[in-house]
């Protein structure tokens, strides 16, 4: 018949399907269909197909809906509920496998609660500014951070892509004066009035358009207004600074710790012309660009070199000697760029750009890979036991699939007790991370409190992670458990019983490798470290005492300075502009010969002292003399330095700044690590400054008064504090001691140290838990075995070193994969430091294992040496 | 005597079901109706009503006679219980009598007055 070859309409027939109750959907269909065909015949197909359609839809009522009961069936609920109550048994009643399971998990659960709370953290950087999208920072060619002061201006005007630019420079630190009060506050920095258009801010009094178009304007935060201006209105209020009064014209809200910039406060640029001033070479700013929707970094980084052709050219060959910019090029010059940055990537990606917080991707793979690890060793302990274990339960395993169990729903009884366990040990792990929490914070170097550990964001992650946990550790038991053959199981053969021994084998060994990986990787950074903190610098370090903020004393310099001489504590005094370990500047220099080369020089000016307060070696020609006019123009090199010159002599000859600014080079000193030693001593060039502190051009830089201290240096601190004190009301006495100030510089390396050391220790605790558990568990097998051998004549020492063995071989595996790993990617951190330790120790690499098979002896020595001790007669009079 | 609980259209659907006799399905069931009283009715409605009276214990159901107009699926069969002969008897005989009691006034517009 030809109306059946025509078909209702699908999404009817489904949509039936979906709702209905699959006893009752065969009649209804049936009806419809009836329908259906005999209206084709009297209808009409389009008016069939609308009216089953109407006829599906009318059957959509309460009584035909599918109920919960439809889904899954009622027996289900049921079995879980025993389930749970017999999961819930066997933990009781096996304490002490139970305890040490859902400790280790909770350990391991804890270390990557904290873990995971600082990599979301980490990945939040920035993501609470507007259109963060959309904000780019102009970097200098592919990661200089410090732009030219008309950079941002001029890519504005030029790209229409470029909706707005803001320049910052900072942080700094500045001493305001309140009230004849001083308060010397950090994490300042100087913007432009477009400054919150590319940032988000949080104006609670001021406006924000106004805020900071005017000179001496400064923009403070809310903790500081309440700092400076204590139950005071601090908008409007005037501020000293350095004898200049300021005006507040904003109070925001305090910018959140998740960002690469954060600020206490915030200073309009002194003025237009200041901030114009500067030729397109000299870089003093950071310039921040928020692109137009749509627009892409490439449309713009493909535009700069055109941009840099015509605007930073013709200001570089001042210096280059050269005709134009072209021929600069030509000669081989090094092509000048801007590029952009995502703001967003700054914290991790480029941290020496972001401005004060401390991030690193490198850091957040290493956590993750802790993490990773740590976890991994914890769930191998859950599936080791509880396939060890499985002996116990292999006659409950067969009396249930005697009495019908299917395989399926064993597997759902070992998986309901496996996540049972990680439940628990997901709630102690979060008392665990908050009892670690402070530690955790030196650790990462970040601020968490206990309302981040609790947030619901946090534990949502945690149950995820204790969901897959439990999954993954519970399957491996739950599969190979499930498939126990009923009768064998039920006879007890003993066999059965075992578990894949292989595997449990390979995976302690695994954990082995694991903890020795992470003690050698202890070793290695706490070695180079102690290296670094023995290696010679060339000069002595902790005699050096550098006094900060010279500046400040203006006309009293003098004064103070005698003042110290009189000190005979104090063997020499020198002025500089910036000090050893700080940060030190390059500037660019040109040799003056046919083909003038350019070199970039890390530049530092001194008085003619420094050799002596240093302690630096000359080795060529002489030092600069502040007694001798005619030394004005003279400089002294380092080997570096002479060494990249590359002339047969380099006494004599002359270094341009351009514009007639000519140098000779008088001296050489031997080269001292004036920088981190990560990094290798690099050209330095040292010039005159005058006694009062005038650099060229009379420029003033006389901010750091270094100190040769001999004999008593708490005495000698006092005594220039004092002195200090005398002199100066405006500014606090601040101090460092070089070899202090050195030590900083390590402070990353410094806490990836600790971290090591914290994750090898808690790696090394949870596997011996786990090793403690399963060697129990091995000798409670082997009871009779061992009281045979016993009987047969065996000694306590053989029995004892029959088990140890067994577990020594483990520990070498472990050794075996752990020692390659960890050489590879140990060598690769060293080669970020330009002086490294010799990884070619067989110390560094035998220790570990030794430590790690002495801890193994002891965890298994103890119970073995206790079974071995027993009577015999105890083990085998019952069969 | 419970009290029987039978609504108007129940009653109809009741009613054809013990016509029908043998071969009464939803089908069967909402056309005979629309047959006999020329009202117009959605299956669903029909369903819902033997369910309602099934569940009454009016009628039984039992499933069979998959056939080529139905896509090959099963019709669900009903007949009438003893239960329910004996709530059709009753109903009739309630109506009945208290049809005798009305009073022969003629009021010009009781169609009753006739019978």
């Amino acid at each position: 018949m030809q109306q059946f070859d025509h078909e209702p309409p699908k999404w009817a027939l489904w949509f039936l399907q979906f709702y209905c109750k699959p006893r009752i959907r065969e009649i209804i269909e049936g009806d419809a269909y009836e329908l259906f065909y005999k209206r084709v015949e009297t209808d009409g197909l389009t008016a069939a197909k609308r009216k089953f359609g109407w006829d599906i839809l009318r059957f959509f009522r309460p009584k035909y809906i599918k109920g919960l009961e439809d889904i899954n069936s009622l027996n289900n609920i049921a079995m879980f509920k025993n389930y749970f109550k017999i999961s819930v048994r066997s933990l009781v009643r096996q304490k002490f496998f139970s305890i040490i399971n859902i400790s280790g998990l909770s350990l391991g659960l804890a270390a990557c609660l904290l873990i995971m709370l600082y990599i979301t953290n980490e990945l939040s950087y920035d993501n609470f500014h507007k259109d963060v999208d959309r904000v780019y920072r102009i970097a200098n060619g592919q990661s200089g951070q410090y732009t030219p002061a008309s950079l941002g201006a001029q890519s504005k005007r030029d790209f229409p892509e470029i909706e707005e630019v803001v320049r910052l420079s900072g942080p700094y630190d500045q001493t305001f004066k309140v009230n004849s009060q001083i308060f010397k506050e950090g994490e300042g920095f100087s913007a432009d009035s477009t400054f919150h258009k590319i940032f988000t801010v949080q104006f609670l009094e001021g406006n924000p358009d106004k805020a900071l178009t005017e000179p001496n304007s400064i923009i403070i935060t809310k903790s500081l207004a309440a700092k400076l201006f204590p139950n005071q209105e601090a908008y409007g209020q005037l501020l000293t600074v350095g004898g200049n009064s300021i005006k507040v014209t904003g109070v925001v809200a305090d910018p959140p710790n998740n960002t690469h910039f954060h600020y206490n406060f915030i200073e309009s640029f002194p003025h237009e012309s200041w901030i114009t001033v500067g030729n397109w070479t000299g870089n003093n700013f950071f310039t921040y660009a928020k692109l137009v929707p749509g627009a892409t970094p490439e449309s713009v980084e493909a535009k700069y070199p055109d941009f840099v052709a015509k605007y930073v050219g013709p200001d570089l060959v001042k210096y280059t000697g050269h005709a134009n910019y072209a021929e600069y090029l030509a000669e081989g010059g090094k092509a000048r760029t801007f590029t952009l940055k995502p703001m967003k990537d700054l914290h991790l990606y480029y941290p020496h750009m972001a401005l004060g917080s401390q991030g690193d991707i490198n850091n957040v793979y290493i956590f993750s890979a802790v993490a990773f690890f740590i976890l991994l060793i914890a769930s191998i302990n859950f599936m080791n036991l509880s396939t060890a274990r499985s002996a116990a339960r292999s006659k409950e395993v067969g009396m249930r699939k005697v009495l019908g169990s299917r395989r399926k729903q064993l597997v759902h009884q070992f998986l309901v007790e496996s996540m049972l366990i990680s439940l628990v040990a997901m709630i102690l792990s979060l008392g665990i991370a908050s009892l670690f929490l402070d530690g955790f914070n030196q650790l990462a170097n970040r601020n968490f409190s206990y309302s981040d550990l609790l947030a619901v964001d946090t534990l949502s992650k945690l149950l995820g992670l204790v969901l897959v946990v439990g999954l993954l550790a519970g399957s491996y038991p739950a599969f190979y458990l499930s498939g126990f053959q009923p009768l064998r199981a039920l006879k007890g053969e003993s066999k059965i019983g075992g578990g894949n021994v292989f595997l449990r084998k390979g995976l302690v060994a695994f954990q082995f490798a694991i903890s020795i990986f992470l003690i050698i990787s202890t070793m290695v950074v706490f070695s180079q470290l102690r290296f670094m903190g023995d290696k010679k610098l060339g000069f002595q370090p902790e005699q050096i005492m550098v006094v900060k903020h010279t500046g400040v004393l203006e006309d009293n310099l003098g004064a103070f300075k005698n003042q110290l001489l009189q000190d005979p504590n104090i063997e020499s005094i020198s002025l500089t502009d910036r000090y050893v370990s700080d940060r030190i500047s390059d500037w660019g220099y040109t040799t003056m010969e046919d083909n003038p080369r350019s070199f970039s020089l890390m530049n530092l000016f001194t008085t003619d002292e420094y050799l002596e307060t240093m302690g630096l070696e000359l080795v060529e020609g002489r030092f600069y003399s502040n007694d001798l006019a005619s030394d004005s123009a003279s400089v002294v090199i380092n080997e570096a330095t002479k060494k990249a010159l590359a002339f047969d002599e380099v006494l004599g000859k002359k270094l341009s700044r351009g514009d007639g600014e000519d140098y000779t080079i008088i001296g050489v000193v031997r080269d001292f690590n004036y920088a981190s030693l990560k990094r290798s001593v690099e050209p330095l060039i040292l010039r005159r400054m005058f006694e009062d502190g005038r650099m060229e051009g009379d420029w003033y830089g006389g901010d750091f008064l270094s100190l040769k201290v001999t004999g008593n240096f708490g005495e000698t601190v006092k005594q220039v504090e004092s002195g200090w004190n005398a002199l100066v009301q405006d500014e606090p006495f601040d101090f460092v001691f070089l070899d202090d100030s050195f030590n900083s510089l390590y402070e990353e390396e410094r806490r990836f140290g600790k971290l090591f050391t914290a994750s090898s220790g808690l790696a090394i605790a949870i596997a011996c838990l786990g090793l403690f558990a399963l060697a129990a568990f091995t000798l409670e097998r082997r009871r009779k075995e061992i009281a045979v051998r016993k009987v047969l004549g065996a000694t306590v020492k053989n029995l004892t070193l029959l088990v140890v063995s067994d577990f020594t071989k483990l520990v070498v595996i472990g050794a075996v994969i752990a020692i390659p790993v960890g050489y590879w990617i140990m060598n690769d951190w060293l080669a970020t430091f330009a002086y490294q330790i010799n990884i070619n120790n067989p110390l560094l690499f035998l220790a570990p294992v030794i430590v790690v098979a002495i801890i193994a002896w002891l965890t298994v020595g103890f119970q073995s040496v206790k079974t071995a001790m027993g009577n015999p007669v105890k083990a085998l009079r019952s069969e | 005597m419970q009290r029987i609980n039978l609504g108007e259209f129940e009653e109809l659907v009741l009613l054809v079901v013990a016509i029908l006799n043998d071969n009464a399905y939803g089908i069967s069931v909402m056309e005979e109706i629309e047959a006999q009283t020329e009202r117009k009715i959605n299956i669903s409605a029909v369903h819902s009503a033997l369910d309602r009276l099934e569940s009454k214990e009016f009628l039984k159901s039992e499933v069979g006679g998959a056939t080529n107009e139905r896509g090959g699926r099963r019709k669900r069969f009903f007949t009438v219980t003893v239960a329910g002969n004996k709530a059709l008897n009753f109903v009739r005989e309630q109506r009945n009598r208290l049809h005798e009691q009305i009073p022969n006034i003629d009021f010009g517009l009781n169609q009753y007055a006739a019978i």
